[in-house]
């Protein structure tokens, strides 16, 4: 993967490349004039996205830490962060004009697209690796 | 075979959905407490090798960003069984 001794780059490239895809959905529910969905959606993005950024900070407080006050720290911070994802998903799911499951797609984009680009780098390395025993 | 008046097989419907919600929530705790195990060896890691840290850090971070779906996953079929049921 690009930039792996770099996490801040990465965390940006990773960001680009999910709002480039979230373009698809958004632009597909703008169309069919979904906006409830269109809504749901962009709401559970910018939360998955401010709470991926965090994530970031919170990673290198803890290294700074011992290594029982930092498993303390992350495991507090991930309750933390559940408890927002639960308010996130009990807006949309109470709020009739934004649409749940579309709120919850939008929580997981992020991380869809860091298993996408996981496995493309696993796939492109395995064709790499046969490439190179043909010749 | 016994059989109930629809208030009653509603109430034990909806009390069984509950249930199953907060069945669902245990599935939460298993993220919190793993990404914190992995924040403690990630300190180790970085003791040891203080030029790793960029590339613990990056590996951290996608970690606890895919290991925290089936935290949400469990958060949504509770929310579904609380709310739609």
């Amino acid at each position: 993967m690009k930039y792996i001794d770099e996490p801040a780059k990465l965390q940006q490239e990773i960001l680009k490349k999910t709002y480039s895809l979230a373009l698809i959905p958004l632009i597909y529910s703008l169309i069919r004039g979904e906006f409830a969905t269109l809504l749901g959606f962009i709401f559970g993005l910018l939360i998955a996205t401010l709470i991926f950024r965090l994530r970031l900070i919170q990673i290198e407080r803890a290294l700074d830490m011992q290594e029982k006050k930092a498993s303390t720290f992350i495991r507090n911070r991930y309750f933390i962060e559940y408890i927002i994802y639960f308010v996130v998903l009990f807006v949309a799911r109470k709020n009739p004009s934004v649409n749940f499951l579309a709120a919850a797609v939008g929580l997981f984009f992020v991380k869809l697209t860091v298993i996408g680009l996981v496995m493309i780098d696993i796939i492109k390395g395995s064709l790499e690796k046969k490439l190179e025993s043909y010749r | 075979m016994v059989q109930f008046s629809p208030d009653v097989a509603h109430t034990i419907i909806k009390a069984a959905a509950l249930l199953g919600a907060g069945f669902a929530m245990i599935a939460g705790i298993g993220p919190g407490v793993g990404q914190g195990y992995a924040a403690g060896k990630a300190v180790e890691a970085v003791a040891r090798d203080p030029e790793a840290r960029g590339n613990v850090i990056t590996t951290m971070l996608l970690g606890q960003a895919v290991a925290e779906s089936t935290g949400i996953y469990s958060l949504v079929i509770a929310i579904v069984l609380i709310f739609t049921i």
